[in-house]
């Protein structure tokens, strides 16, 4: 029997995410452009997602758009809630996690996600940047360094700095006020993963903490923040690899289970 | 479908039903949420009007309120500085938030006397027999200010007819409420919030006869709700269109709210009795269900289990407005008992001012998605 390959496309706000699935379990391709909706970010996911699977369009049974900018992309089968999605993705990937941490780059948000695998409640952030893959990015060009390198300087904390304002503005010139008192960029780094840890576990208290947590969303690859957060919820996060495809890849599955739906 | 198209027009233009009536030579009293005793306002033989705030920017509003503020008050107060509301002739402005408690010492340095305030006091402790005294004393205070503003006595043969049209009008909401519950084809989120608000802006006697007349006709036609999701709405208000298109693109239809707005007043009606002003204090002391009159046994909670319950709802809305003391206290003990009822519950927090709904959007989607799945 010929491959069925179905496609998950995850636009959000400052990232497009696409995934190829094939036959349901395989990951076939995927692509992620650091350029969200309303750019070439979409069409260019989803041609490097294809290219990365050696098909073509009309290679897809069945398409999943999802994400901030997911009424935007056209030509899809369905169209469904990141939260959802994000569900879905984790469950594929972790069946036993009850609780999702997604960071991603301007919201951040906590999932449960019930036994069989469906959305079973959730929280958003507000609409502050605190806390979120923008905040991070703020602080990173204040100190001149890449996102990249913040896991890494972290690590190297001897003291860490107390960031006592939330609000990425306040936050920026307080940090700016640390440098100028030759405060350790190392320190500043951990007490920037801290604040942010400290936002998130708020969130996730507000939910209710249920083990297993994960976490996914561009976040996700930073390790300083993911320790932060499990010092301050007092438990073991598990990292999905998919990072920022778990939205994508819950997609995928999604464009996957309606087709099987059809032909049941 | 007959009035609709009147009615929304009036809440969509409330400028013009307010200038006609101004035109037409009647008196205007402004009147800010929540719970005015509005009947002395019509016994008086002026025209209570809605003030809840617009979707305007404040700007002059903040020599007075700091931005934190609900935008109720910030926008009210806005149109009071620019002299948009210089016809009025006094502004009823209760004092039953934190918020509140200023808006009428803000409205008299940024408006000046040129619309006097009349400051309602309502007893804290509504529920004791003191409670409504006081309620009824402060009644009885506004009553004679009402009368001076008109340049008439307020009779109390002509305030037991108001409390008669008010509380058919109240009947008539939760009638209308109940049979667009299962007709969201014709009456969408938007329609629904529309009928209700008009309310504000009219002659109640006006609005009962218009609300009767949907309702006999929606009776008339099937249900119209299959495959629609029924939710249950709570908060002070829910009229932003742009959250009321998604909750009618998503499907939903609102099976009963608990919106200050809305339905929480028209639930409880003025008892008759031979003094009607203590007929309307103990009213007050008898509304459950709104997070600005205190509520000793937290029956709001209790309140929004039953109504979700008895509508067949499969979640609610907790609609926050931006900057709401009052409504952030009382999230926490109302997601309590519905959690505990096993009703699943979202908070979308909503202002007057918002222009992007793509976080609500998300939210509702998802919620909705959450629900069919259930
Ligand atoms: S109760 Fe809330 S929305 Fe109403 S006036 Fe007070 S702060 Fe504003």
């Amino acid at each position: 029997m010929a491959d069925i390959y179905t496609m998950g496309i995850d636009i959000g706000s400052s990232a497009s995410k696409c995934l190829i699935l094939k036959n349901g379990t395989e990951i076939a391709g995927s692509a992620v452009i650091a350029a969200g909706t309303g750019t070439s970010g979409p069409r260019r996911a989803q041609e490097e997602a294809l290219a990365a699977a050696g098909i073509s369009m009309k290679d897809i049974r069945r398409s999943t758009a999802t994400g901030y900018g997911r009424n935007t992309v056209e030509g899809v089968d369905a169209v469904v809630s990141e939260l959802s999605c994000h569900a879905i993705g984790i469950h594929a990937v972790f069946p036993d996690v009850r609780t999702l941490i997604d960071i991603g780059g301007q919201d951040a948000k906590v999932i449960r996600v019930s036994e069989n695998g469906r959305l079973d409640s959730f929280v958003m952030n507000d609409k502050c940047a605190a806390g979120t893959g923008r905040f991070l990015d703020v602080m990173a060009r204040v100190l001149e360094l890449d996102v990249s390198e913040l896991e890494e300087k972290s690590a190297k904390a001897k003291n860490v700095v107390n960031i006592s304002s939330t609000c990425t503005v306040f936050a920026e010139s307080e940090v700016i006020s640390q440098l100028s008192n030759n405060v350790d960029i190392c320190d500043l780094v951990a007490g920037i993963h801290r604040s942010v840890a400290v936002r998130t576990a708020g969130l996730v208290r507000r939910l209710g903490v249920v083990e297993p947590v994960a976490m996914s969303g561009g976040v996700a690859l930073n390790g300083g923040v993911v320790s932060a957060l499990e010092e301050e919820l007092g438990l073991t996060i598990k990292v999905s690899p998919l990072a920022q495809l778990n939205g994508a890849y819950g997609a995928a599955v999604h464009a996957w289970g309606q087709l099987e739906k059809e032909t049941l | 479908m007959k009035y609709i198209d009147e009615l929304k027009n009036i809440s969509e233009n409330p400028r013009a039903a307010f200038e006609g009536a101004i035109a037409s030579g009647k008196k205007v009293v402004g009147v800010m949420p929540y719970f005015c005793p509005e009947e002395l306002v019509y016994a008086a033989g002026m025209l209570p009007f809605g003030l809840w705030g617009a979707a305007i920017q404040a700007n002059d509003s903040k020599r007075y309120f700091p931005a934190f503020i609900c935008s109720i008050l910030h926008t009210t107060l806005e149109m009071g500085i620019k002299g948009q509301l210089d016809d009025l002739s006094a502004i009823m402005i209760p004092i039953c938030c934190d918020s509140l408690k200023g808006m009428g010492a803000n409205w008299e340095y940024g408006v000046g006397n040129k619309v006097p305030v009349i400051n309602v006091a309502y007893a804290q402790n509504r529920k004791i027999e003191a409670g409504v005294g006081f309620t009824a004393s402060q009644f009885r205070k506004i009553r004679k200010q009402l009368e001076e503003i008109a340049g008439n006595e307020i009779t109390d043969d002509a305030l037991a007819k108001a409390v008669t049209v008010y509380n058919e009008n109240r009947d008539a909401i939760l009638c209308f409420s109940k049979a667009a519950a299962t007709h969201p084809k014709e009456i969408s989120a938007q329609t629904r919030s529309a009928v209700l608000k008009a309310g504000y802006f009219m002659d109640r006697a006006k609005h009962t006869e218009m609300l009767r007349e949907i309702t006999e006709e929606l009776s008339a036609l099937p249900a119209s709700d299959e495959g629609y999701l029924k939710i249950v709405t709570t908060g002070i208000l829910a009229d932003m269109l742009g959250f009321l298109e998604l909750i009618d693109k998503n499907n939903m239809v609102i099976a009963d709210d608990q919106i200050a707005q809305e339905s929480v007043g028209a639930r409880t009606q003025t008892p008759v009795t031979e003094d009607p002003i203590l007929g309307m204090a103990q009213r007050l002391s008898d509304i459950e269900g709104c997070s600005v009159l205190y509520d000793l046994g937290k029956f709001r909670g209790k309140q929004l289990v039953s109504l979700a319950q008895e509508a067949g709802a499969a979640g609610i809305l907790f609609v926050l407005t931006k900057f709401c003391d009052p409504e952030e206290y009382d999230y926490v003990p109302v997601k309590r008992m519905t959690d505990a009822a096993g009703i699943p519950m979202l908070q979308v927090e909503i202002d007057q001012q918002m222009k992007n709904f793509a976080q609500a959007e998300s939210a509702l989607q998802a919620f909705a998605e959450m629900l069919r799945e259930r």
